[in-house]
Order: structure tokens, then C-alpha cells, then sequence
């Protein structure tokens, strides 16, 4: 019956589909042991290759720094394959990117050896994150930063990469080396590792302690009370996060959010696990960043 | 077609369904539908995500060469891709130029050149276009000038009318629509301010000498300290004369701004936001031949007419001056030569640069062509800034909450400005 009922499937292929030959007789040579995939195909001239891209990313493919922003295409939640990775994303008001700098001791070319020093132009917005950034000049040039919390246009701000025997008397949105500050700064964009440029404590209002100095390595607060421990030659800008009211603010409505390309949750009710109420657990152990040679490599 | 079949494969589906329920089946049945990937279905459905290929990585090796498929003429797996040398095709041809690297070009110099063109937009504004051009800043205009502004000869017959016409002429009456765009009614205003100008003729017979150009390239050179700056390109309309300017500022003024300090902006270097290149050309050029018989630039206007970015009146200023400190060193290299050295006739160049109507004037005197250093004497520069020549041109009047807050056609003309437009014009004839 099984044979009888595919025959019939395949005679309305090949009375419907006109194709030429080729397909067809593949079918039939592969008889009764076929299923539907080597039916379909019809398709001469296939790829076998990966997939070609969905979500293109050329906007930010850019090696030359520039202040200007640059349109942004918005991904709705889905990877370069085209598929969901992050549900709940889409829509939302056009943005624009600017690109900060955020290794604050690039030297310019031929000035590797002074402090930089720069003016703040500008304070403002930026869409793609919660903080505030500065757009600064010094020199012949001009980057975006993040800003710190009482940064204002006309302030000179300073970033050195010496680290001297005494402590620095640094002030707020000056960048200097952890090793060069007095412990107990609050310290934000701090880099992980030198030269790398801040991946930490950039968010809104947050900043971070530095707690001690060991031997070299530093050992610095996070905003979530985790400890790490990084090199001292690590550079960290002194104060906090501008825009500190962020947690404050009120969306008010659904459609804020939608504003902000965020979109409604899934409404389907759950019932409330382990992720759900308050869970008292011990600080995990400090982590630390410091690829420090092995002995094998000394030797 | 293949839809069709596609559609006829579902209408038989549920008999196979209902005898073989294997997933294969149903599987192979939720075919994408572009139609690619028909060996199996596509990764997205498996949950299986290609990973992203890095480009892989060929190392050479000195002393060996690899074994190319290039003689067999196809690909054969296991053997090396060849490279080719890259293909002349022996002639030239334009849609297919490849320029040359910026070190191989024939203009390429080590020492790098700051050009300050059409587009630039300084930061600094007017402090940074003073420190380029080693200037010292006077605010308000030269007496000479006012003189001539506040001189009854100097008017037109009905001259408030006929200027509040040739506003009306170029925010009212030139269009249907609401409010004609800005890139037309700039410089159609100017253009016909200029027409009200030249009917003074008769009175003044000097400026049937007046010649005007647009599109014009202008590019000098000059040295600042360490490094070369120049000033190039297209600019605005400029007003050429048979006769120079006559001077403004006298000998004692001149010598006094040896004692006058050029000011500074210390974290930023004065050539931020100039066009810094490698590629140039040393070339000092007023942009006419040197037989042209209105060889004397006048006055240079500078407009918004949507070819280059509007600018905050600060940086417009900046932009003024420079240009007329351009003006004035290109044709004093073509009259004394590259050396640098105190004028003995000073260079005057007067610039009006307007949105359509705020005026800004600007009159600069180049005094020294010696700006390598920042001592000695300096150049003068008279700005006069943000002078409205009307407060509301409106089509419709502006009412909120029931009251006429501007009422509909022109108000709040200053004559005043027009006068300072008019002198501007006048200096050198009159």
C-alpha cells in the first residue's frame, strides 16, 4: 500500500511539473526507496557552500577612526545567519552610532612620550548606551569618550600613563594607570588588560573601587561588588558614570519601551522557579586577569 | 513551477502521513523558499549554526614554492590556488583607473600640508583663523568705512524702499509656496542688494570698474611656525576692481601690533579640523591670469547656497577671514614675490558672508608676509558680526494663542545694515 501511495504522489509530480528530464528520471531510477528530499530536488544548480549572510554588518566594518556618526542597521535580535539569537528585540527609533574611543591612552603620532591633554566640546546623548559622552579635542583631533558624572563642555582633562612613586592627586575624567592612583578611588572604565581599552564599569552611573595595590597588580571593586585583579598598568578614569539618574527614570508606558526597541514579553504565564526571589550566596573568588608568564616560559 | 510542485507534494502529504509518520518526511517537506540547500534542509532548522570560516592563512615559505593547480587550467583539491600577476590590459582605461598608492604619486611630499578649503569647519572659529593668519582682532568696523556708511551723498534715492523690495522681492514675492528654500533666496538677495549698489553709478563713476566673479580657485601658501598651510579651491563671489583698496589702518596702528600678543588655545593645535595631506601642490594662485584687467580683489561674498555645509556664524567668520586673508597673500606673492617681508603698501580685502539675513563683515589688511614667527608686526582684521538686516519676512502671520505675534510681510527692517553693505561697496570709489 505503502508503494501503491507514493507511485501516486510521484505520478502528480510528474504529470503537475512540466520539468525537463532530468529530475524525473532520477526519481524513478531511485524507486520506491526515495522520500521526499530526493524528490524536490529540482534545483540544477545548488550551492553546498554555508549559507549566505542574512544580517549584514558592513555599516560597522570601519578601520578609520571618525567623530561622525554612522547609520546603524538594526538587527532585530537575529545573528549574521539570519536566525533569532535574542528574543524580545525590534522596532524602535532610528539610531546612529558613534564610535568612543575607549582606549584613552592612544598617543597621537609623534607625541608618544607627554601626557595628553584635551578639552571637552561637548556633552551629550548617545543612544547606543546609557551614559552620557563627551566629545573631546586636544591636539589635532577629536574623539568621542564616555563622560563622567560632572563633566561639562570647557573642562581640561588629562590622561598620563606614568606611574610615579607617589600617588596622583587626580582629578574627576582624568585617566591615569591604576599603580598611579591613591587606593580607594572611584575608578570607571577600567581595561582589563593594557592597551586593550575599558570593558568595564561603562554603564550609567556605575563605578568601581580600587581597593588595593599588590606587587604590581591592582584590585579593583566592580559595581557588583565582584573583586578583580588586573595589572596596575591597566588605565581607569577617575569618578563616576555620568547620567547617574538612569535607574530613575520612568518609561511610563509599553510604547517607551517599543521607543527604545524593546518588545513586549511573551505573556505566556510561568510558573516562578529558582531564578525568582532573593538569594543570599557567598562573593565569588576575586578573578584575575594577569597572564603572567609561566615558569616554564622564564626558564 | 517548482511552487506548483511543491503544492502538489502537499495536497498528497497526508495519505504518506498517514503511513509512514517518520520525521524525515516532514522534514524534507519544510522546504525553504528560495530554494537553496535542496541536499538536506537548511542548518537554521537543525538548531545547528555554521560557524563564521576565518579566512585561512597561507604561509610562505622561504625557499619553496608552492605546487599550483595553474597548469592544469581547474581546480584540483590538494594543490595550491595560483597567483596571477595582475592583468594590463595595455591601454587606458577610465572606468577601470586605479589610482596609485599616495607614495608612489609624483606629488607626494614627506612634510605634511594643512589646506583649509570651502568645507572646512573649524573648531576655534575666529581665534583659530587669527592664529593662522597671524592676525590681531579689531571689533566694529574701520572709521573710514562708518564714515561712509553715515554719508548722505553715498545713498540711493529712496533707499529704504527700494531695499525693503528687494527683500520682499526675494522672501515673498519669489515663489507660491510658504517660504522659498534658503539656498535661493541668499543669493538672490545678495544679487539684487548688488544691483541696488551699482545703481550709484551715476554719481560715482569708479565702479562701472568693478568686475564680478564666481567659481574662481584661489590657492596661497604659507608658512606657520613649523608647519605649511594653505588655503584652496572655490570660495564665493568675489568683486574685483582696476584700483586696490585704499588702506584702512594708518602706519601707527601697523607698528603697534608688534607689541600685540597672538592668542592661544592650549590642548588643541591650530591645525585641528584642517584637511592634513601628504599629496600637494606648492602653488600660490589668485585664480585669475595675470594680464586679467581687474587683477584687484575687492570684496569676497560668501552665501548659503546648499553646496557647502552650513556653518554657526562663528565658524563662518573664521571662514571670511581666511579666505580674504587668501585673497590678499595670493596677490601680494604675485606682486612682490615669494619672499616673506613687510608690506610697504598694504593688501586690503573686505568679505560679507550672510545667511539672508544676519550680515557679517569682515575687512582684512594683510600688512606682513613674514608668519613664520609669531613676534613682529601682525595683520589686522575688523569684524563686525551678526548684523540683521530684517527681524521677519513672513508669507502667513505667526498667531498663537489668538494673538498676532509677527505679523505677515517684513518687519523690523534695519536700515543701519544695509548702509554698512553699501560702504562696503562704496570703499575705494567714493
Amino acid at each position: 500500500m505503502c508503494v501503491n501511495l507514493l507511485s501516486s504522489a510521484l505520478r502528480s509530480l510528474s504529470l503537475l511539473g512540466s520539468r525537463t528530464g532530468p529530475s524525473q528520471i532520477v526519481n524513478r531510477s531511485v524507486g520506491p526507496a526515495v522520500d521526499g528530499r530526493g524528490s524536490l530536488t529540482v534545483w540544477r544548480d545548488f550551492i553546498t557552500s554555508a549559507s549566505q549572510q542574512q544580517n549584514r554588518t558592513q555599516w560597522k566594518q570601519r578601520e578609520k577612526y571618525t567623530i561622525r556618526p554612522i547609520g546603524m542597521k538594526k538587527t532585530g535580535g537575529r545573528d549574521y545567519t539570519g536566525k533569532v539569537i535574542r528574543h524580545g528585540i525590534g522596532g524602535g527609533h532610528k539610531q546612529r552610532y558613534r564610535m568612543i574611543d575607549f582606549q584613552r591612552l592612544r598617543y597621537e603620532l609623534g607625541k608618544e612620550d607627554q601626557p595628553i591633554v584635551e578639552k571637552v566640546v561637548e556633552v551629550r546623548y548617545d543612544p547606543c548606551r546609557s551614559a552620557d559622552i563627551a566629545l573631546v579635542a586636544g591636539g589635532s583631533r577629536k574623539r568621542w569618550i564616555i563622560a563622567t558624572e560632572n563633566m561639562e563642555s570647557g573642562d581640561v582633562i588629562k590622561t598620563s600613563g606614568t606611574i610615579g612613586r607617589i600617588a596622583v592627586l587626580a582629578n574627576e575624567g582624568d585617566s591615569h594607570p591604576l599603580g598611579a592612583l591613591p587606593v580607594g578611588t572611584l575608578v570607571n572604565n577600567l581595561e582589563l588588560y593594557p592597551g586593550k581599552g575599558a570593558q568595564y564599569i561603562r554603564a550609567a552611573g556605575t563605578c568601581g573601587v580600587l581597593l588595593r595595590k599588590v606587587n604590581g597588580t591592582a584590585i579593583v571593586q566592580l559595581p557588583s561588588k565582584h573583586q578583580i585583579q588586573v595589572l596596575e598598568t591597566c588605565v581607569a578614569t577617575v569618578g563616576r558614570v555620568s547620567n547617574v539618574d538612569h535607574n530613575k527614570r520612568i518609561i511610563g508606558k509599553a510604547g517607551r519601551n517599543r521607543w527604545l526597541g524593546i518588545r513586549p514579553s511573551s505573556g505566556l504565564w510561568k510558573r516562578k522557579g529558582g531564578w525568582a526571589g532573593r538569594k543570599i550566596r557567598p562573593l565569588p573568588p576575586m578573578k584575575s586577569f594577569i597572564n603572567l608568564p609561566s615558569v616554564a616560559a622564564k626558564s | 513551477m517548482f511552487n506548483a510542485t511543491v503544492q502538489s507534494i502537499r495536497i498528497s502529504t497526508p495519505k504518506i502521513t498517514q503511513t509512514c509518520k517518520s520525521k524525515d518526511c516532514l522534514n524534507a517537506l519544510n522546504i525553504n523558499a528560495h530554494g537553496y540547500r535542496c541536499l538536506s534542509t537548511s542548518s537554521c532548522l537543525h538548531g545547528k549554526v555554521v560557524p563564521r570560516k576565518k579566512p585561512r592563512v597561507v604561509h610562505e615559505i622561504a625557499g619553496l614554492e608552492p605546487i599550483t593547480y595553474a597548469d592544469r587550467i581547474h581546480y584540483v583539491p590538494g594543490l595550491a590556488k595560483p597567483t596571477f600577476p595582475e592583468w594590463d590590459r595595455g591601454w587606458k582605461e577610465p572606468r577601470y583607473y586605479k589610482s596609485p598608492k599616495l607614495e608612489d604619486m609624483p606629488l607626494h611630499k614627506d612634510k605634511p600640508c594643512y589646506i583649509f578649503n570651502q568645507r572646512t569647519n573649524v573648531l576655534e572659529g575666529v581665534r583659530q583663523a587669527l592664529w593662522l593668519s597671524k592676525s590681531v582682532l579689531i571689533k566694529g568696523l574701520p572709521a573710514q568705512i562708518l564714515n561712509l556708511a553715515q554719508d548722505p551723498v553715498n545713498q540711493i534715492e529712496n533707499q529704504d524702499d527700494r531695499v525693503q523690495n528687494a527683500i520682499k522681492n526675494s522672501r515673498l514675492w519669489d515663489t507660491t509656496e510658504h517660504r522659498p528654500p534658503r539656498e535661493r533666496f541668499c543669493p538672490s538677495l545678495v544679487h539684487s542688494l548688488l544691483h541696488l549698489c551699482d545703481s550709484l553709478q551715476g554719481t560715482h563713476p569708479k565702479l562701472a570698474k568693478r568686475i564680478l566673479a564666481d567659481k574662481y580657485s584661489l590657492a596661497a601658501t604659507w608658512r606657520r611656525g613649523e608647519d605649511m598651510f594653505q588655503v584652496r579651491g572655490q570660495n564665493g563671489l568675489l568683486l574685483n576692481s582696476m584700483t586696490p583698496v585704499p588702506v584702512v589702518a594708518g602706519d601707527e596702528l601697523i607698528q603697534s601690533t608688534a607689541d600685540q600678543a597672538l592668542e592661544t588655545f592650549y590642548p588643541i593645535s591650530p591645525t585641528i579640523d584642517l584637511q592634513c595631506t601628504h599629496v600637494y601642490q606648492e602653488k600660490d594662485d589668485t585664480g585669475f591670469r595675470a594680464d586679467y584687467p581687474f587683477p584687484h580683489a575687492h570684496t569676497l561674498f560668501l552665501m548659503e547656497m546648499g553646496n557647502t555645509p552650513k556653518l554657526y556664524p562663528e565658524q563662518l567668520r573664521a571662514k571670511m577671514l581666511m579666505f580674504a586673508f587668501g585673497n590678499a597673500l595670493a596677490r601680494a606673492q604675485a606682486l612682490y614675490g615669494k619672499d616673506p617681508g613687510i608690506l610697504e603698501k598694504p593688501i586690503v580685502v573686505q568679505s560679507v558672508a550672510t545667511n539672508g539675513r544676519l550680515f557679517q563683515f569682515v575687512v582684512f589688511q594683510l600688512n606682513t608676509t613674514d608668519l613664520q614667527s609669531d613676534s613682529g608686526v601682525k595683520n589686522l582684521a575688523w569684524v563686525d558680526e551678526d548684523q540683521p538686516l530684517y527681524e521677519f519676512a513672513k508669507v502667513r502671520p505667526l498667531i498663537k494663542k489668538k494673538v498676532v505675534q509677527v505679523p505677515a510681510g517684513l518687519s523690523g527692517y534695519e536700515p543701519n545694515t544695509f548702509k554698512k553693505f553699501l560702504a562696503f561697496y562704496l570703499h575705494g570709489a567714493a
